[in-house]
This record gives structure tokens, C-alpha cells and sequence, in this order.
């Protein structure tokens, strides 16, 4: 538990920006020694598991335990009643109980917690727990939801079933329709989308001696989970430790509490036995959060001359029955919603609806892969009113550096869209389209369709986007980083040995990392918002910069150097240019006192200087970000005719990510979104119905295997960020957001079919193009 | 469940069958372990029969070959005989789930499975196969048509199972068509699917016509009003969108998670269109 | 009822008790502590917990324990050789054919049984033998990467 990684790797030399460096986590990785959350194991260890209510709205009568209780091999079986705390869990608004205690709310909710001696026991004991449920009406559709009458979620929310509701107006408004040429609308539905990481919920957990808990857990949120297991059931937060392995992929599902507080609250009942607690692939499914559902209105109003003019949306997001993250994914979807164009004046209106539906989250790309779904496509519409290419329309309206977005945000960074679209238009996959489109087969047809992509990063201007980081030389002469941010596969954690590495002139085989642990590292937000290298690696540079210094100052001293102006660091040691004389970093490790080796620094990123004209809590939930990436994306389909199925055969993205640090880890950030977005505009179909879920498993929840991933070619556009650690900007969402407009645009390019729902399943398609009713 | 047990004989095999009736048979296990873990299935032995010499295996009996109902799929999409005598089943098995699975599951799990998106089904429909039964007394065959009689429901007596199919060589088919509509490439339950075996004459008329449908009905579809009505035509797109019309009222299909029944009566006429292409070539 | 059973993994012996309804996967996670071999949907459709059997891939979530009996079993940890690792583990390092890493050594142990019968794949024949492992961070790009830059590596011998 908290070990240190290690490194092995093959090549020597000082780490450097810029390089392709191997991960650090590869060989563990590659070797299966790596120990994620799922791998912790223990000869007195106690499996746990949890009881839904598996009914989406109703009242709990009564939970009968007392069968499990009295079973073999049951430890014991805990409810609401067990719970000392707030038994209320959440990240913005604490509406989600850990335990149900007067109702379900959707069918995932827990209501009793098992203790077992084995996993066997604990399935049977899980069975023998009888629930008196009074059914109640639910609510499953968004804008039902919010009509008087409707059955209500959360009787004590003030606003019925509205957990958020926000308008912007900037300009004129509507008023500015009036003196628009061209005027497009569109209806869109995008649907959940699950995260389906390999590795399901899971953690594993202690009570030691002293009264503390220890929780491992697969999470992108170590510190916050910590403030809310200790809060939900009444521990101090001195005697909570969560500590975060690398996850088995989380894309925003272990942003929050999942396996955390039933872990906590299970190790409070197992005599000190560890607990372990591992999802099922169905329940991981159908308690889990995901992305949100939406329904998104678009109006679009231009000059004829294809000049954006005005903008109307409407956008409903469905949460589900808790808060979890959804007012915050609606807000930068709205503040996303007319995309990286110039449109004078808009109205949008959004609300964050409850249902009982299952919960909708955090997910790669947080609200804006919705948005662009529709904006995209309504760009493509408006392209064809007008007869103008498609590509063109967006160079024209594309924002520049200096300008604001329709909800009068200040591009003050880097701005590189223009130049990702240029990208695109020089490259032979559209300089070649006709010939490629004309070259199909038999029962084919071919399109090529683009999307134009801009992404925020970052909390937003309220909430505080920090980190700290804090570094070590080693007696032993290694450097060793305090990670506190999670790394769940995007490589962050190797792009901190990088930074400090290059700093320090060391090789990867000196760097040692401490993944996040709230007892050892120091809290730095969660990883999630394309923040992670950005804000962690800046107070990393700050803290590989103090300790460079303070190496240099102590070899200055034990070598009688008169300053350090002749000193150098070279890996393994520090070096006097002007003599030759050298000492090794493992005796400046030994002589250096804890204090006078240990470097913390702090960052906080930059927020959005507008004064908007929105309410605080609008602000509070994000709308204002200053540093943003972008993109633009080409698709080029084949669509067969007899099926309806679309195959991307090749796909192109440019990227506007500021300095790639690793180009390797930047393609994979890039090629990882790009199939994730494809899963969600092709594939992916969680079905729901009346609140419970018909897809729960990965042989009836689709997403792409090899065969069906295009080739895919990662463009870096390097503009410098000049608030970016070695000018780079976050690039772990961006991508998700151009598949789904920009295969629906090649769609529509090769078969004049317009797809205004998601996933464009081979289904949907052949209906389209039959032209019959879409189920 | 309290025992797995591993035969290595048949005859070792009836012994476990008439010591437990509950004793359940497995080959491959890919189906049976899903139901075991999801509680579908409780029985209280599990006897493996792929150790048993006797129903592995391709044989070339001279007019037919026999394939054992443990061979793998892997094993018949290696096999030089099936894949010259009955390309239209090495088409289907090649996109039947994964390649691991393919090295684990074997053609009788799939038959007896019997569901109606097993792969291997719509092939041995078209290749008119018949099922070899035995039991510790006695060896019956009959069509596989008649063996499977509904969705996971076939005709297996009390200690019985399947030692293998029998497929008739019909070298006068020279086209032979496999085509599964899934939800992605690979790794896909079949939404609908379609086996064709026909002969064209040197003219280009079609002489016979075994067709059947996967995923369209609660067994695999054979339509004789679909194979008669393209006797004596030639393979083009008119035509065959005509009769697509014929299948569409031929098959029975359900909605279910992964497709509407409206989508898969449509895309089961639809399939025919494809083998305008094979007018040309084979 | 347990079952004493003898499992030959990675060239050791283990003798092991098992309930008759264990899977391979559970036993060697649980019981040999070979953690390396992942539960990703205990469902046969995402490979994540692929193993060799006898060389050729197998998932291990839809084999029980004991039918692997006398079978020689591969894990991912039995791929690297006195500390030195196999071409593919290689590759993949190198190549950055991984990021989360859970469905990595189901990848590398298909790839290696792909690899053992087809040294030279094409890029399309590759993609084809590799559908069965789902991965949700790569899109798969540097992992097909990974494997033929493999096969360079490995010439003839494996």
C-alpha cells in the first residue's frame, strides 16, 4: 500500500520536453506486476456488496435483513440505520444518501451493504435481503420532468424537478433573428454514453489499530472522496486515508464517490479485516454514472454572405436523481454551446433535469461532446442552405485570439482553430475527396465530413483550480515526485517525471513517483477537465525549479564552489563545469537535511477576467474558462446501402495543444478520445427503458473493437500557451467532441441523410434512407 | 454444482449420465459459464465432453463428412475439407464471436445451443446437415432442422447428445455466400444474418438455391417460395430486390435490444441484394 | 465441495483446492495471486483476462479451473523471461501500445498467440485476430502499432 514506483526502462540520457519518452508506467504495466485497486487482495479479506433497490421511484416500507444476518459465513449487513454521518454523498449538491433511507431513485441505488466471508456467501446473502418497496411513479423524459404535475425526484428541492437552470443572453437575443437571410433549427437527442473502463468500480479497505480508515480506491479524487466518506458517515477527516493507484481507465466515472464510502463504512464493521468491494460488470453498469442524455434545440441565424448572426438553444440535460456533477457538465456545455465562432448574439437556456433515470456524470469531454454533436451539424446545415463549403463557413466565423465566444468569454490564450482548420484543408484526405468519393463500390456510398472543436480546461472562475506539488531528492540519490493528481492512463504521472526530470537533468531510471495518497501527497484537485498536466506540471516546474536550486547552493558548499554559477546537474550527480569535480546526488541526498531536500510549490490556473452577466451561481458552477484547446476533425464513411452500416475508414484530427510534451502521450490522449467518440456516435446505445437498463453488459452495450477503429492520423498544432507549463494545454477531452458531428456530416455528405439522433446505428441509418419513421 | 467431470470415452460418459440425471453436458462451456455465473442454470454435475476422442474432429466419409460435435471452431476454419466442401460455413465461423472464443466453443455447443443468432446455424441450414444423436444404446440422425425446434429448445433425449453433423458434399453449388448484419464489425450477435449456397448454370441461371436466415425468427428461416422463386433467373439487382419482398413476409423476427423486428425483416430481404455481386464472380 | 486439483501455470506446479464452479480466472487471481490476468466483464466479451492454453488464446472467465487440468497455462506473468522482457512487452513500452494498462496483458497474451501462428500479420488480418480484446483508452491504434513493430523485432525466433 503506497509504495514508490520505480522505472525501468531501456535508454539512457536526461529526460527531456519535447520527447517521445516510454512511459513510466509501461513496465509494470506490460509485465501484469503492476497493482491496480482491483489487484489488492488479502488472506482475512472480507468481500463486501451492496443491495439496490432495482425499482427506479419508490417509497422504502421496510428492509428485511435479518435472513442474510443469520446466514453462514455473513458478517454482517448494514443499512441507513448503520450510518452515524450526513449519509449523503455528492460533489456540487450532497443529494445522493450512501445507504436509501426513505426512497430509490433510480434502480442503482444501494440500499443495504453485506459483509461476507466469500464472495459466494455474500451473492447468496445479497439474495435473501427482502425490500418493501411502494412503488411510485417515476419520471423518465426531460422536459416531462419539468411540467407542473410531474412526479417529483426530490420532494424537497426547491425547484421540482430543475436542479439547474441557467439563460444567457448576449447582443439582442432573439430580436437578431429578425435581420438574419438564413435561418437553420434542428431537434437533436444524444443518449448515455457508459463509460466502460476496463476495470469496474472496485476499492479495498482497512480500519487500522489507531481508528483510521484506509481506503484504496480505483478514483480520480482521492482528497475530495476523503471530505465526503468522512462526512457521510461521521468520521473526522484525520481518520479517512484514500490512497489512488493508477486506475484501470475512469474517462470521469470515478470523478466522485463510487465504491469509497460503502468501503469506509464496511471496514467500521469488519473487526479490521480488510474489505474488498468489486463491481460487477451489470451493476457497474447500472449503478454507475454516465454522460448525460440530452435534448438540444438549435437555432442558427446567418447573413447571407455566411456570417454568423444569432444563435438560440435550448439544452436539457438529464442527471438522473443526483446533482453528482450535472450542473457543472451543463454549465461548460452551455458556455461550449455556439462553439469557437463569432455569433453576436445568442439566447441560450439550459436545465439540468432530474429523473429517475441512472445517473448521469462526468464523462470525458463533460457536456461540450453533446453541444458539438449539434453545432457541428447545424454548421453543415447551414453550409448547405447557403451552397458553401462546409470548411469555408468555418474559417469565416472561426474565432480568433482577442475575440469572445456568443457568451462573451475573452479568448485571451493561444487560439489556434484557424489553424487547425488550415491543417485539414491542405491535407490529401480532403484535397482528394471527389476522386476517394467516387471510387466507391458497389451497394457504397462515400462522404467526407469535418467538425470544428474547441475545449475548456479547468475548473472554471470560482472554484479554485490549484495544485501542489512537492518533490524529493532522495537520500539515495533519486528524485521523487509526490503525484497529486491521479493518473487513470492518460500518462500524467510520466509526464510529471518528465518535467521534473528535464528540469533536473535526470534520466527516467532517478525519478520515483508516489502516486496520490492524502496521507503523503499534497491535494491538487481531481484529475479530470483536461487539468491535469497543466496545473499540476506548472507547480511542478515551481518545485523542481526550488530544489534545483537548493542542490546546486549545497554542492556549491561541499565543493567550496564560490556560487553556483559553474554547477551543473547531470543525471546521477552535479558537476563543476569550471573544475571537473563532481559529487554524486546520493551523498547531497545523505548531507541534506529532510527540509532543506523537500520542494513544494503551488499553481492556481487562470480563470476568465469577463465580468458576464450570469448569476454567481452560474459562476460557481464554471461559465468563464481561459484556457481552451482546439481542433478540427475530418471523417471520411462508407455507408453500405443493404445494411445501413457506416464505417469510418479514415479519420484526421488537428490539434491546437500547445506544446506536446511527450508527442507519444499526446497521440494517445488524441487517438484514445477519437475512439470514444466514435463509440458514441456509431455504436454506443444504453437503453433505458422506464428507468431500467436494457444494455447492461458489454455484449449488449457496444463499443468499438479494433476492426471497427479507423486509422487515425493526430495532427499536432504546437501554438505556444503561454500560461502552460513549456506552453502546453490539455488535451485529454478534445477529441471526444469530433466524431460524433463530423461522421454525421460525412453521412450527410455521402447519402443526403441527416442524422439528428445518436448513435447512428446501422439501423437508424437504412430507416433514414428508406425515409421511413426512426424508432 | 459439486463436480466437473472429464470423460475421456463415451462410454465413461454414460456412466456419469445414469449415476446423476442432473448431470449436465458442456462443450466449449463459453454459453454455459455465462448462464452458471448469471444463476440461469443449476445442475448438479457438469460433464466436459471435450476429451472424448470419438466426437472430435473432421472425417471425410466419401459422399458426406462428419464433424464431431467437440471440434472447435477454430479447428474446422483450419480444416483444408471444410473450407474446399462447405466454404459458405468457414465464411460464417470466421466472424463468429472472438478468436478466443473460437478456440474454445465447438459446432455442437452452438447446435445445441440452438439459439437463433448462432452462427453456424444459417450454414448448416443451407447445407441441408444432419444431426448425429447417440446414446449409450443407439446412434439416430436427423436434419437439423428438425433437431433444433425453438430458441435453446432441441430434441435431446434424457442421456443423449450430440456426437456431430453430417454434411452431404455438394460440389455443384458454385456460389456460396455468408453475410452477418451485426452491431460492429467484429464480435457481434448477429442481427440478422444470411447463408446462400446456389448453382448458377454457365448462362448465369439460377439452378438451385438453399438459402437460410439467421436472427429472424425463433429458429434459423429456410423459405421454399424464396428458393423456387429464383430457380431460373439470373443473379441481378431487379430481381433480386423483388424477392427480397418474398423474405420479408417469409421471416418472423422480434424486437429485441439489439435491433427492431421492422430492421431485421428489412435487412433480411436486403442481404439478397449482395449477391448481385456474386453474379459475376465465383 | 472443493476439488484438489494440479494446475501447470507459467512452468510451475500448483496444487490448489477448488470449488468445481471456479473459473480458471478466479483461481489464478485469488488463489495463485497471479493478479496479473484481469476481470473486465466475466463474460467472455472483452479478453481482458486472456491466458495461453497449450498456446492458444483462451479466456479464462469462461473456463473453469478444473478443465484446465493438465493443460500448460501462460500468464501474462510468465511472458518475460528471467527479467528480460519478450519482444511484445518490449514493443508495447516503446511504442506506447498502453495507457490505463487493465486490458494490456489480455492484449499481449492474444497478440503472442496471434503472433506464434502468424509471425508476419498484415495490418488487416492483425485487427481481425485482435477483436476479441476490447480497450478503452488507445483506440487501438498503438497497440496494433505495438505488435508490428513486434514482429520486427522477433525476425524468426519466438
Amino acid at each position: 500500500m503506497g509504495e514508490v514506483r520505480r522505472h525501468k526502462r531501456h535508454s539512457e540520457g536526461a529526460l527531456h520536453i519535447g520527447a517521445s519518452t516510454p512511459r513510466a508506467d509501461a513496465y509494470a504495466k506490460v509485465t501484469g506486476a503492476e497493482k491496480f485497486a482491483a489487484d489488492y487482495y488479502s488472506s482475512d479479506m472480507v468481500w463486501a456488496g451492496v443491495k439496490r433497490g432495482a425499482a427506479p421511484h419508490g417509497v422504502i416500507k421496510g428492509i428485511f435483513t435479518d435472513e442474510a444476518c443469520k446466514a453462514p459465513g455473513v458478517i454482517a449487513v448494514l443499512t441507513h440505520r448503520d450510518i452515524r454521518g450526513s449519509n449523503r454523498q455528492g460533489v456540487v449538491r450532497k443529494d445522493q444518501p450512501v445507504l436509501a433511507d426513505k426512497k430509490v431513485r433510480h434502480c442503482g441505488d444501494a440500499v443495504a451493504l453485506v459483509l461476507a466471508e466469500d464472495r459466494e456467501t455474500l451473492l447468496r446473502a445479497l439474495d435473501l435481503i427482502r425490500l418493501d418497496l411502494e412503488a411510485l411513479p417515476g419520471v423518465f423524459d426531460v422536459e416531462e420532468a419539468l411540467k407542473d404535475g410531474a412526479p417529483l425526484v426530490h420532494e424537497d428541492n426547491a425547484g421540482g424537478n430543475t436542479l439547474l437552470e441557467a439563460h444567457i443572453q448576449t447582443g439582442d437575443g432573439l430580436t437578431a433573428f429578425e435581420r438574419c437571410d438564413e435561418v437553420i433549427e434542428g431537434r437533436f437527442e444524444t443518449p448515455w454514453q457508459e463509460h466502460a473502463y476496463l476495470e469496474t468500480e472496485v476499492g479495498w479497505a482497512q480500519q487500522q489499530n489507531d481508528g483510521k480508515v484506509v481506503i484504496v480506491a480505483s478514483t480520480q479524487t482521492p482528497f475530495r472522496d476523503r471530505a465526503e466518506v468522512a462526512e457521510a458517515i461521521g468520521l473526522d477527516l484525520e481518520q479517512v486515508r484514500v490512497i489512488a493507484p493508477y486506475t484501470g481507465g475512469a474517462f470521469g466515472g470515478k470523478d466522485g464517490i463510487t465504491v469509497q464510502t460503502l468501503l469506509a463504512l464496511a471496514a467500521l464493521h469488519s473487526n479490521g479485516r480488510p474489505v474488498k468491494m468489486w463491481w460487477e460488470r451489470e451493476e457497474s453498469f447500472i449503478a454507475g454514472t454516465k454522460r448525460h442524455p440530452t435534448r438540444l434545440y438549435y437555432r442558427l441565424g446567418a447573413k447571407g454572405d455566411g456570417v454568423l448572426h444569432a444563435l438560440a438553444a435550448r439544452l436539457y440535460f438529464d442527471t438522473g436523481p443526483y446533482d453528482h456533477l450535472g450542473g457543472v457538465v451543463m454549465t461548460l456545455a452551455l458556455e461550449h454551446a455556439g462553439g469557437a465562432y463569432r455569433i453576436p448574439h445568442a439566447l441560450l437556456d439550459a436545465w439540468c433535469v432530474y429523473t429517475n433515470n441512472p445517473i448521469g456524470g462526468a464523462f470525458r469531454a463533460f457536456g461540450v461532446t453533446q453541444v458539438t454533436a449539434a453545432m457541428e451539424q447545424m454548421m453543415d446545415m447551414l453550409a448547405a442552405r447557403l451552397d458553401m463549403d462546409p470548411l469555408e463557413l468555418r474559417l469565416k466565423n472561426a474565432l480568433t485570439r482577442g475575440e469572445k465566444t456568443c457568451v462573451g468569454v475573452t479568448l485571451t490564450g493561444s487560439t489556434g482553430l484557424v489553424e487547425c482548420l488550415e491543417r485539414v484543408e491542405r491535407h490529401p484526405l480532403r484535397t482528394e475527396r471527389y476522386a476517394w468519393k467516387a471510387a466507391a463500390g458497389p451497394f457504397k456510398r462515400r462522404g467526407v465530413g469535418i467538425a470544428a472543436l474547441m475545449h475548456a480546461a479547468g475548473y472554471g472562475t470560482v472554484v479554485p483550480d490549484y495544485a501542489n506539488a512537492k518533490i524529493e531528492l532522495t537520500p539515495e540519490g533519486k528524485i521523487r515526485i509526490y503525484c497529486g493528481v491521479v493518473d487513470m492512463g492518460q500518462g500524467n504521472a510520466s509526464a510529471n517525471a518528465q518535467i521534473a526530470g528535464s528540469i533536473l537533468n535526470q534520466n527516467m531510471d532517478s525519478m520515483e513517483l508516489v502516486l496520490p495518497d492524502t496521507d503523503r501527497t499534497l491535494p491538487s484537485g481531481s484529475a479530470s477537465a483536461s487539468r491535469c498536466t497543466y496545473t499540476f506540471g506548472n507547480a511542478l516546474i515551481g518545485a523542481a525549479e526550488i530544489l534545483k536550486n537548493r542542490i546546486l547552493q549545497k554542492a556549491a558548499d561541499l565543493l567550496m564552489a564560490p556560487s553556483t554559477d559553474d554547477l551543473t546537474l547531470a543525471p546521477g550527480k552535479v558537476v563543476n563545469r569550471a573544475t571537473g569535480a563532481q559529487i554524486p546526488l546520493s551523498r547531497l541526498g545523505r548531507l541534506m537535511a529532510e527540509s532543506e531536500r523537500t520542494a513544494i510549490s503551488h499553481f492556481r490556473a487562470p480563470v476568465a477576467k469577463d465580468r458576464l452577466d450570469v448569476t454567481d451561481e452560474l459562476r460557481l458552477h464554471g461559465l468563464g474558462h481561459a484556457v481552451i484547446s482546439y481542433g478540427a476533425h475530418l471523417a471520411a464513411v462508407e455507408v453500405d446501402e443493404i445494411t445501413g452500416a457506416v464505417e469510418v475508414v479514415s479519420y484526421l484530427s488537428a490539434t491546437d495543444c500547445g506544446r506536446a510534451l511527450n508527442p507519444q502521450i499526446y497521440e494517445q490522449q488524441i487517438h484514445g478520445g477519437i475512439c470514444q467518440g466514435l463509440g458514441f456516435a456509431l455504436f454506443e446505445d444504453f437503453r433505458v427503458e422506464q428507468g431500467t437498463v436494457k444494455s447492461p453488459d458489454l455484449a449488449t452495450y457496444i463499443i468499438p473493437t479494433a476492426p471497427d477503429t479507423p486509422n487515425m492520423e493526430s495532427l499536432p498544432v504546437e501554438l505556444h500557451e503561454p500560461t502552460g507549463p513549456f506552453g502546453l494545454k490539455g488535451v485529454g477531452e478534445i477529441a471526444t467532441n469530433g466524431p460524433a458531428p463530423a461522421v454525421a456530416n460525412a453521412l450527410a455528405d455521402a447519402c443526403g441523410i441527416r442524422m439528428f439522433r445518436l448513435p447512428m446505428t446501422p439501423e437508424r441509418v437504412l430507416l433514414a434512407l428508406r425515409g421511413r419513421e426512426t424508432r | 454444482m459439486t463436480q466437473v467431470l472429464l470423460p475421456r470415452a463415451l462410454d465413461e460418459l454414460w456412466d456419469f449420465l445414469e449415476e446423476d440425471p442432473n448431470t449436465a453436458v458442456y462443450s466449449g462451456g463459453t454459453d454455459l459459464l455465462v448462464n452458471l455465473r448469471g444463476g440461469r442454470i443449476n445442475p448438479s454435475r457438469l460433464a466436459c465432453l471435450e476429451r472424448i476422442e470419438e466426437i472430435r474432429g473432421v472425417r471425410d466419409a466419401g459422399a458426406a463428412v462428419f464433424i464431431g460435435a467437440a471440434t472447435t471452431h477454430t479447428h474446422l476454419l483450419e480444416n483444408s475439407l471444410v473450407s474446399s466442401e462447405f466454404p459458405v460455413l468457414t465464411k460464417a465461423i470466421r466472424v463468429l464471436a472472438s478468436p478466443a472464443i473460437r478456440n474454445m466453443g465447438t459446432i455442437g455447443g452452438n447446435i445445441v445451443n440452438a439459439s437463433p443468432a448462432g452462427d453456424t446455424l444459417p450454414p448448416l441450414y443451407a447445407l441441408d446437415a444432419e444431426v448425429e444423436i447417440v446414446s449409450r444404446k443407439e446412434a439416430k440422425r436427423m436434419p437439423v432442422s428438425d433437431f433444433i425446434v425453438g430458441p435453446g429448445r432441441v430434441r435431446l433425449g434424457a442421456n443423449e447428445i450430440v456426437k456431430g453433423v453430417w454434411i452431404r458434399k455438394a460440389p455443384e453449388f458454385n456460389v456460396r455466400h455468408f453475410e452477418k448484419v451485426g452491431l460492429r464489425k467484429s464480435q457481434a450477435c448477429a442481427v440478422a444474418s444470411l447463408a446462400a449456397a446456389l448453382s448458377l448454370s454457365e448462362g448465369g441461371k439460377i439452378e438451385r438455391a438453399r438459402l437460410a436466415w439467421g436472427s429472424v425468427g425463433p429458429t434459423v428461416v429456410r423459405s421454399a417460395e424464396v428458393e423456387e422463386a429464383l430457380l431460373g433467373r439470373e443473379l441481378e439487382i431487379q430481381m433480386l430486390a423483388e424477392v427480397a419482398r418474398l423474405v420479408e413476409r417469409a421471416v418472423s423476427p422480434i424486437d429485441d435490444v439489439r435491433a427492431s423486428a421492422q430492421y431485421r425483416r428489412i435487412v433480411a430481404g436486403r442481404l439478397l441484394l449482395r449477391l448481385a455481386e456474386s453474379g459475376c464472380k465465383n | 465441495m472443493k476439488q484438489a486439483i494440479a494446475l501447470e501455470v507459467n512452468g510451475d506446479t500448483y496444487e490448489v483446492l477448488v470449488s468445481p464452479n471456479q473459473t480458471l480466472l478466479e483461481v489464478l487471481r485469488e488463489k495463485l495471486g497471479l493478479t496479473g490476468t484481469k476481470k473486465g466483464c466475466d463474460l467472455g466479451a472483452c479478453g481482458a483476462c486472456t491466458v495461453l492454453l497449450d498456446g492458444a488464446a483462451y479466456l479464462s472467465c469462461l473456463m473453469l479451473a478444473v478443465d484446465a487440468v493438465g493443460k500448460k497455462i501462460v500468464t501474462i506473468e510468465g511472458l518475460s523471461q528471467g527479467g528480460e522482457l519478450h519482444p511484445l512487452q518490449k514493443s508495447f513500452v516503446e511504442l506506447g501500445g498502453l495507457q490505463c494498462g487493465f486490458c494490456t496483458p489480455g492484449i499481449i497474451m492474444t497478440a503472442k498467440a496471434v503472433l506464434d501462428e502468424e509471425p508476419q500479420p498484415t495490418e488487416e488480418s492483425l485487427k481481425k485476430k485482435m477483436a476479441g480484446n476490447l480497450c478503452r483508452c488507445t483506440g487501438y491504434k498503438k497497440v496494433l502499432d505495438s505488435i508490428m513493430g513486434a514482429t520486427a523485432r522477433m525476425g524468426g525466433e519466438r
